[in-house]
C-alpha cells in the first residue's frame, strides 16, 4: 500500500516534466517516463563514483570535478524537457553526456583496464529506451558511441593518459562501488521499464476489448437497420396490397350508397353506410402504418411550400367542422393577423392538424375548441405555434405520458366509444420530429386538453443548418408538461 | 364538365374511377396500356388524362413524355397516379411533366379536387 503511494507520488513527480506537446502520443510519453527516472534518480547513483574518487584520490584534481558536472548536469536535461519539449534532441544530448562521462573517467582512471567502464554497458540500454523503435535514432545513438570509442582509444593511444595516482587498493574500492552502483543503476531502469512496458499491454489489451465491442455493436446496429428496413419494405408493401381491395369496397360501397339515396331506399342507405365507413377507417389505419413505416425506413420526404397559415387553419377547421356540429362543439380560431406566411410541408401539418383536431371535437361533448396560431422566437429560429384547446373529458397524469406511442387509445372503455386507430397521435409527433418540430400536451381530467404543436416558420433555416435533427421544444417533448400550474383550459 | 381520358391497367380500378366520375358529369374515355393512351390522347384531345405509373411495357412515365412531345397533345395537363407514395415517385412524375401526382389507390375525394383545379372548374 505504501509503496503504491510512493510510486505514484513518483509517477506525478515524473509526469510534470513532461511538455504538453508530448502528451498525444502514448509511445513517446512512455519513453519520456523512462527518459525522466533516468535523468532524475541516476545522478544519485553515478554521482557514487566522483564522491569514491574524491575520498580515495590523495590528490582529486579537475578530471573529478569536471565528472562530477558532467554527472549532476543530467539534472538539467528534465528542466529544458518540461520547458522545451524537444525530446529527440534531449534524448541525443544526453547519451553524448553519458558516453562523456564515462570515457573521461576511463581516461583519468585506468585507461581500458578501468574499474568505471562497466558503465559503458548502460550506454546503448539506455539509449535504447529513450528513443523508442526510431532506426534513424538508434543509428545516430551507435554512430556516437563509435565516435566516441574512436576518438577515446585515439587520444589514449596518441597521449597517454595520466598515471593514477591511486593506490591499487583504492583502484578495487573504486571497482567495487562503481559495479555496485552500475549494477544498481541498470536494474532501476530495467525495473521502471518492465513496469511501464506491464502498464502498457494491460492498457493495449483493454483498448482490444474496447475495439473488439465497437465492433460487435457496430455490427449488431448494421443487423438491426437492415432487419427494420426490410420490416418498412414488407409494411409499405402490405399496405398498398391492402389497400387495393380496400378501395374497391369503399368505392363500390359509395356508388351504391349513391344508389340508394337515389330511390330512397332507406335499409340499403344505412347498411351500406356501415360498409363504407368501416372501410375507410381500415383505410385510414392501413395509411397511417405505411406512414409510420415509411418514417422509420427514413424514405418520408418533406415538400416545403409557401403557406397561409389563415388558409391553413380555416381548411382544417372547415373540415371538422361537421363532427364538431355533431357533438355541439363550437370550433374557435384566433390567429393573430401578423401570423402571415410559412414555408413549410403544408400536407404533413395538415395531417397533424386535422388529427388532433379530430382528436379534440371526438373528446368533447357541447363545448369549445380554440385554435390558436402564432410565431414564436425558438432557440435558433423563428417557430410556428399552433395551439388546440378543447373543453374536452381531458386525459389522466398516468395517461398523458404514453399518449404518443404507438397503438395508445385512452383507456379501454375509450377506444370503442370514441374509435380511432391509436396511430394517429404517434404519427403526428413523428411527423412533427420530422419537420423539426415537436409536440406538448396539457391536460387536466375533466377540464379539458390542449396540445401545442411547434414547426420551424422557415424549413430553409433547417436546410441551411444540414440537419435534419429534431431540436427539442423548451421543456419534455413526448414527456408533457402536465403538471404546469392551472391550465386555461377550462375558460 | 369536361372530358377525361384515365389510362389504367387495372380492370377493377379502371372501372371504378371510369364510373364515379362519370356519375360526377365527366366524359370518361380509357385506355388500357401506354401506347393505347398515347394515340387516345391525340385521337381523343381530353381535357385531362389520369396517368397510371405502373402500366407493364410503356410505363405511365415513359406515356407522358410521348404525350408531352406531341404539340398537339402538350399542354393537356397529365395527373400520374401511383403506388407508392414515395418523393422519389413524386419528383419523377413532375420531371416527365405530369402536372400533379397521386396515389393508388385514389382517395376520391382528393383526386376530384385536383382535378377541379387542374381543369379549372369551380369547386
Amino acid at each position: 500500500m505504501k509503496l503504491a503511494a510512493i510510486s505514484a507520488q513518483i509517477s506525478s513527480i515524473v509526469d510534470w516534466f513532461i511538455h504538453p506537446s508530448l502528451m498525444n502520443d502514448r509511445d513517446r510519453v512512455n519513453q519520456a517516463r523512462v527518459f525522466l527516472i533516468s535523468h532524475l534518480f541516476g545522478p544519485f547513483l553515478g554521482s557514487a563514483v566522483p564522491i569514491a574518487l574524491y575520498l580515495l584520490d590523495p590528490t582529486p584534481g579537475f578530471e573529478v570535478a569536471v565528472l562530477a558536472a558532467s554527472i549532476f548536469g543530467f539534472w538539467v536535461f528534465p528542466i529544458l524537457l518540461k520547458k522545451f519539449g524537444n525530446y529527440n534532441l534531449l534524448a541525443i544530448l544526453s547519451v553524448e553526456n553519458l558516453i562523456f562521462c564515462i570515457l573521461w573517467s576511463c581516461y583519468f582512471y585506468g585507461g581500458i583496464k578501468s574499474p568505471t567502464l562497466p558503465w559503458v554497458l548502460t550506454i546503448p540500454l539506455l539509449a535504447f529506451f529513450y528513443i523508442g523503435p526510431s532506426t534513424v535514432l538508434r543509428t545516430i545513438v551507435i554512430a556516437l558511441f563509435a565516435i566516441n570509442m574512436m576518438v577515446f582509444l585515439a587520444v589514449a593511444m596518441l597521449a597517454s593518459p595520466p598515471v593514477s595516482d591511486l593506490p591499487s587498493t583504492d583502484m578495487e574500492w573504486l571497482g567495487i562501488v562503481s559495479t555496485v552502483a552500475v549494477a544498481l543503476y541498470v536494474t532501476m531502469m530495467a525495473l521502471y521499464y518492465a513496469k511501464v512496458y506491464e502498464s502498457q499491454a494491460e492498457l493495449e489489451a483493454e483498448m482490444r476489448e474496447h475495439l473488439a465491442t465497437a465492433s460487435e455493436l457496430r455490427r449488431a446496429t448494421t443487423d438491426a437497420e437492415r432487419a427494420g428496413a426490410a420490416k418498412a419494405e414488407f409494411l409499405a408493401k402490405m399496405s398498398h396490397e391492402l389497400r387495393t381491395p380496400l378501395n374497391a369496397v369503399i368505392n363500390y360501397s359509395q356508388m351504391l350508397l349513391e344508389d340508394a339515396q337515389d330511390e330512397g331506399d332507406e335499409e340499403s342507405i344505412s347498411d351500406l353506410n356501415k360498409i363504407h365507413s368501416a372501410g375507410q377507417h381500415l383505410l385510414k389505419l392501413i395509411n397511417e402504418v405505411l406512414d409510420l413505416s415509411k418514417i422509420d425506413a427514413g424514405m418520408m420526404g418533406l415538400y416545403n411550400e409557401d403557406t397561409s397559415i389563415a388558409d391553413l387553419i380555416r381548411r382544417v377547421s372547415d373540415e371538422a367542422r361537421e363532427s364538431a356540429r355533431a357533438n355541439g362543439n363550437v370550433i374557435n380560431a384566433d390567429i393573430s393577423p401578423e401570423v402571415g406566411m410559412a414555408y413549410l410541408d403544408q400536407q404533413k401539418i395538415q395531417q397533424i392538424l386535422s388529427q388532433i383536431l379530430d382528436n379534440a371535437v371526438k373528446f368533447t361533448k357541447n363545448g369549445m375548441i380554440g385554435i390558436h396560431a402564432k410565431k414564436i422566437a425558438g432557440p435558433e429560429h423563428e417557430m410556428l405555434m399552433i395551439e388546440i384547446r378543447d373543453t374536452g373529458i381531458g386525459i389522466a397524469d398516468h395517461e398523458i405520458s404514453t399518449l404518443f406511442e404507438q397503438f395508445t387509445v385512452l383507456g379501454d372503455a375509450s377506444s370503442s366509444k370514441y374509435g380511432g386507430t391509436g396511430l394517429g397521435l404517434a404519427l403526428s409527433l413523428k411527423l412533427c420530429r420530422l419537420m423539426g418540430g415537436d409536440i406538448k400536451a396539457q391536460s387536466r381530467l375533466g377540464e379539458g386538453s390542449a396540445f401545442t404543436i411547434v414547426v420551424p416558420n422557415n424549413a430553409r433555416d433547417l436546410e441551411t443548418q444540414g440537419s435534419g435533427k429534431t431540436p427539442e421544444v423548451a421543456g419534455a417533448a413526448s414527456v408533457p408538461e402536465h403538471t404546469l400550474g392551472p391550465v386555461a383550459v377550462a375558460a | 364538365m369536361g372530358k377525361i381520358l384515365v389510362v389504367e391497367d387495372n380492370e377493377m380500378n379502371r372501372d371504378m374511377l371510369t364510373r364515379r366520375l362519370v356519375r360526377q358529369g365527366f366524359t370518361v374515355v380509357s385506355a388500357i396500356d401506354g401506347p393505347s393512351g398515347v394515340a387516345m390522347a391525340s385521337s381523343e384531345m381530353p381535357d385531362l388524362i389520369l396517368m397510371d405509373v405502373a402500366l407493364g411495357e410503356m410505363d405511365g412515365w415513359e406515356a407522358t413524355q410521348l404525350i408531352k412531345a406531341n404539340r398537339t397533345t402538350a399542354r393537356i395537363p397529365i395527373i400520374a397516379l401511383t403506388a407508392h407514395a414515395l418523393a422519389s415517385d413524386r419528383d419523377k412524375s413532375i420531371s416527365v411533366g405530369c402536372v400533379d401526382f397521386d396515389t393508388k389507390p385514389v382517395d376520391f375525394g382528393r383526386l376530384m379536387g385536383k382535378l377541379k383545379q387542374h381543369m379549372g372548374i369551380a369547386a
